[in-house]
């Protein structure tokens, strides 16, 4: 039962790692390869969960993960970076450190929330409910402190992964929660790609401070 | 028989078929079959009977039939629409087009019917993804913005709806135990005393923020005025409404959790705050808003605003008041919308960017018809009588001053605010010369706009004995 527990928090220290590093990235590329970690880590966590609640569910949530976060969207992701030359640093909106503090700063908040708010739960579920959370506060910081439309995109699926994280860890929870997560990371890939290329159609780059002339118009 | 699967089932159906085949009035046409026999499929579900994911609940039926008839009347009035705008896309993308329309209608009718709340948010999920695309569909550098704003703030919210319903289903197992029960509406209210108080109001949080940007509160808005703006007026205006609607019913449902269960926060304070936030901010954004859908937004924020502020205040009264103020304001604003797409066709296409107040003004000289009909939806959105929204925020009014006086006042000025802008651009709208224009003609749909306006002042002021026994008896169950 220890090992149960100690491989998983194991597992989700490391997704947390992986979350919190992505702050700290100027290029593109190392921030898909982080993510890429992150998702090999999370269907790692997903078979782990499974072989300890004995969740058959689990497993198939494990394989999505491997297959799509794993291995078609960093593949996706490099695919659009090389195809519009953003090899280059990208831009943030705060300095690197002011955010990785901001980011310090969310993780010790979702873990005073969830620690004393579950006190009667099982631990195994505590735990990783608060890396979850963390993960996902992680992502939505990501998404703020940058204005490439490519790295906020990785913030959001950063964020799904501490959803499926937490749902990974929920007792029994019916399948229905894992498998949409999939589908939205799928259909998100889907219409993210669209829009990519639509927004590059439209103004030859993907730095969304450009993108405000509803703004300027005054509506 | 089990009606609602089938009106949840039919709008995919029938957007699969509108997507492979047809020219753009083919499409508009089967549309409105389509939307026509949804209606009455949303009218048989009252007799019909549901089990299991899908359980329908007489609010959720209501709420569907007003879905189902403002989904029928845009898709009439859709037909019009296209036959103008027809040039501005290729066929394909009318096709996506009245996809999309479908996928919204049965999105918003599986996420009102659903008794599983994961069902709940797969329907949120796949609206928003539709309406994303609704929002781009024009391809113009605006509506990318607009559409990107609502894909982010969309997404945002739909994650952290996912997390709170994730948290509820763990609130639930001291009551329930792993598996289906701990999903369903049904079975979480009759247990909702055993749940775990603390983890359900981290829960609520989570889905008052996931669900409240769906449902447009403030400060979760910015989406909404731009979507509104920016996309084919009949999508991405006439029907926006329906999704808030569904946001707005889960977020009342869950706050019932939050209620029944005496660990648990009182869910008041915040839906309280975030009303009146959604009122003041809607007041003061009203003046300098030159497009009529943009401003017509920020009025749909007021109105979700006042709702939530309804739901806040608590008790079967109030709630009875916010529920009543949904379905008249659906009715109302869809009317509006109605009305607004056919007078920006008297003046040229009704393409987004045509529906500047400047472009708009002097209409009694294009149309008298339209011209009455759009200042009789505007008036009835001010609240003031006689417009049906009256009978809903006079409800809302009277059980804030008993419940919690202090708070009626900021509730009054917001209210007063709003109504003040909103009536100060019904002058020139009607009355300014235009030059050189000749009277055209209204076209059929001004009966449909008649209609909702009617209907609007029908449920407010003659309302039907088995509605309001619908009605209070919901409010009863969800106080």
């Amino acid at each position: 039962m220890s090992l149960t527990f100690s491989l998983a928090h194991l597992l989700g220290g490391i997704i947390l790692l992986c979350a919190f590093l992505q702050l700290s990235q100027r290029r593109l590329a190392a921030m898909i390869t982080l993510y890429q970690a992150e998702a090999l880590v999370l269907s790692a966590a997903a078979f782990w969960q499974g072989f300890a609640q004995h969740e058959i569910n689990l497993y198939l949530t494990g394989i999505i993960t491997f297959a799509l976060k794993a291995v078609l969207l960093p593949w996706g992701l490099r695919e659009i970076v090389l195809r519009f030359n953003m090899v280059r640093a990208v831009e943030t909106a705060l300095p690197m450190a002011v955010s990785m503090i901001l980011g310090l700063a969310l993780i010790g908040i979702a873990v005073l929330v969830v620690l004393p708010t579950t006190m009667s739960s099982i631990s195994l579920t505590r735990e990783d409910l608060a890396i979850a959370l963390s993960v996902v506060l992680l992502g939505l910081l990501l998404m703020i402190v940058r204005r490439n439309a490519l790295a906020q995109i990785i913030g959001f699926l950063s964020m799904e992964n501490g959803l499926v994280l937490a749902a990974i860890g929920m007792p029994g929870m019916p399948f229905v929660a894992e498998f949409s997560v999939a589908l939205l990371v799928l259909l998100a890939f889907l219409v993210v790609g669209v829009f990519l290329l639509r927004i590059r159609e439209h103004f030859d780059t993907l730095d969304l401070s450009g993108l405000e002339k509803i703004e300027r118009r005054g509506r | 028989m089990n009606f609602a699967a089938l009106a949840i089932a039919l709008p995919f159906v029938a957007a699969a078929l509108l997507g492979l085949v047809g020219t753009p009035r083919q499409g508009a046409i089967g549309n409105a079959v389509a939307s026509l026999a949804l209606f009455g499929l949303t009218l048989a579900v009252f007799w019909g009977h549901s089990e299991g994911l899908v359980a329908v609940d007489p609010l959720a039926a209501l709420f569907g039939t007003v879905t189902g008839f403002v989904g029928l009347t845009a898709a009439l009035v859709n037909i019009g629409y296209v036959s103008v705008d027809a040039a501005r896309m290729p066929a394909r993308r009318w096709r996506l087009y009245h996809t999309l329309f479908q996928i919204v209608l049965g999105a918003s009718l599986l996420g009102l019917y659903a008794d599983n709340i994961g069902v709940l948010w797969a329907a949120m999920e796949g609206g928003t993804i539709a309406m994303t695309f609704g929002v781009s569909l024009y391809r113009t550098p605006t509506g990318l913005e607009a559409a990107w704003k609502y894909f982010i703030l969309g997404g945002v919210g739909i994650g952290l709806a996912l997390f709170g319903t994730m948290l509820v289903y763990l609130a639930a197992q001291p009551a329930l135990g792993p598996g289906f029960a701990a999903m369903s509406f049904r079975a979480l209210s009759v247990h909702a005393a055993h749940m775990d108080g603390k983890l359900l109001t981290l829960a609520f949080v989570f889905i008052l923020f996931g669900y409240g940007t769906k449902a447009a509160l403030v400060p979760l808005h910015g989406w909404l005025p731009d979507a509104y703006a920016e996309g084919p007026a009949p999508l991405t205006t006439a029907l926006s409404g329906l999704l808030i609607n569904v946001a707005l019913l889960a977020i009342l449902r869950f706050r019932h959790l939050l209620v029944a269960n005496p660990d648990a926060m009182r869910p008041g304070p915040f839906l309280l705050s975030l009303g009146l936030a959604s009122l003041f901010l809607a007041a003061f954004s009203f003046s300098r808003r030159r497009d009529a859908r943009r401003f017509f937004g920020f009025s749909s924020i007021e109105q979700s605003g006042i709702s939530a502020f309804a739901f806040g205040i608590g008790g079967p009264a109030a709630i009875f008041g916010g529920l009543l103020h949904m379905v008249l304001h659906t009715l109302l604003k869809s009317g509006l919308f109605l009305a607004l797409i056919r007078a920006a066709s008297l003046r040229g296409p009704a393409a987004p960017g045509n529906y500047g107040f400047s472009h708009l003004r002097g209409l009694l000289q294009a149309n008298r018809k339209i011209g009455w009909l759009l200042a009789g939806c505007i008036f009835a959105l001010t609240g003031l009588p006689p417009s049906g929204l009256f009978a809903s925020e006079f409800i809302i009014i009277s059980q804030t001053i008993q419940k919690n006086p202090y708070m009626s006042l900021p509730l009054g000025l917001g209210l007063l605010l709003c109504a003040v802008a909103i009536l100060r651009n019904v002058g020139p709208l009607l009355f300014a010369t235009a030059p050189h224009e000749k009277p055209k003609p209204a076209g059929r749909s001004v009966w449909l706009i008649a209609a909702h306006l009617a209907l609007v002042f029908l449920v407010a002021f003659a309302m039907p004995l088995p509605l309001v026994h619908l009605l209070s008896h919901a409010a009863e169950a969800l106080q």
